[in-house]
């Protein structure tokens, strides 16, 4: 005989990802690590932003890179002389707070001011992944095609800043800039949208104010 | 696409679970997913029932429940369920359904939960 029983269970798959964020904020805390997450697709210029901000500004900036499988993105960041920790999904298709917290057992946290982490190319999925950041940025170029941001709300949802990039090319892929500005602020009124053309410097000294500024008001 | 690690995820508590409870089948997986998690409740179906093979819970009913997003709104401090907004989207953008602002907090709704399993075990009374 067969006996049948219902068995609650009300597990929350996505809370251990988030517990082990926060455990990651905790750590950035006690060292005094302001951590900043760059998310955006594959070639919107998350590795150069990253780049020009070492190379401008004198904190002392540690970087996890986040790359599929290669380690290319910590190679080129790593030519600029701070400490640089790869991390490799594998397959998937974000980096998520337990990735983040082995490489944080390699980052020297009480040697940095800033930890920068670069997340996979992907505007879906890491929505769902908290790593524990301070501060979140997505970046979007205008080569993407300018209704990339209306198409993925979420990730604009969550966003603490919204840079859209590679501006000096708009006209000759046919983007509106205005119109990839006031789409990101109807999926998130208030956050605050830089233009910029990185490889110009546009925009550079505004995305590093506008880091600090949020940071100086958390 | 992290569907799989989902599942995988998902099937593992499950069967832990199952196991704590001396089930010798699993008949129903009911799982709650937030109308904002970036998951398709198709694709999750479709990977569970590959991983589900071969184990105790192969055949089992998957059931997948929307749950609803629960808002506060910056705008006019309406608190409860949010307006889904799904006209020029596939995916749902949220909105105050006092004052139709975008300009809401989330505070839940991008979870996704195992609510419950029914399992099949010997009587005890039989034994």
């Amino acid at each position: 005989m067969h006996k049948i029983a219902d068995v609650v269970m009300a597990r929350n798959i996505m809370k251990a990802n988030n517990k082990l964020a926060d455990k990651n904020q905790a750590k950035f805390d006690e060292s005094d690590v302001f951590c900043v997450d760059f998310v955006g697709a594959i070639g919107s210029g998350k590795t150069y932003l990253i780049e020009k901000i070492i190379d401008t500004v004198d904190e002392k900036i540690g970087v996890l890179a986040g790359d599929i499988i290669s380690d290319l993105d910590a190679g080129r960041i790593e030519s600029h002389n701070v400490p640089v920790v790869g991390l490799n999904t594998g397959r998937e298709c974000h980096l998520d707070a337990h990735l983040v917290s082995h490489g944080l057992k390699d980052m020297p946290l009480d040697d940095i001011d800033y930890l920068f982490v670069e997340n996979v190319g992907n505007l879906i999925c890491p929505v769902d992944f908290a790593l524990g950041s301070h501060m979140r940025i997505v970046v979007v170029s205008v080569t993407e095609g300018d209704d990339t941001v209306e198409k993925h709300p979420y990730i604009f949802q969550d966003a603490d800043l919204v840079v859209i990039n590679k501006i000096d090319l708009a006209e000759a892929v046919g983007a509106s800039v205005d119109k990839m500005v006031a789409d990101a602020h109807k999926h998130n009124p208030d956050v605050k949208v830089i233009t910029s053309s990185l490889k110009q410097g546009k925009g550079l000294e505004e995305i590093i104010s506008a880091i600090e500024e949020f940071k100086n008001n958390m | 696409m992290h569907e799989f690690s989902m599942a995988q995820g998902i099937l593992n508590a499950v069967l832990e679970t199952a196991e704590e409870n001396d089930a010798n089948k699993v008949t129903d997986i009911v799982i709650q997913i937030g109308k904002l998690a970036m998951l398709n409740p198709e694709q999750l179906t479709f990977m569970l029932n590959v991983l589900i093979e071969d184990t105790i819970a192969e055949n089992a009913n998957i059931v997948i429940e929307d749950i609803d997003v629960e808002i506060k709104c910056y705008n006019c401090d309406y608190e409860g369920i949010g307006d889904v907004d799904d006209s020029d989207h596939y995916l749902p953008m949220i909105l105050c359904p006092k004052c139709e602002s975008h300009r809401v907090n989330v505070l839940n709704g991008k979870d996704v939960t195992i609510k419950n399993i029914s399992i099949e075990k010997e009587d005890e009374d039989d034994e």
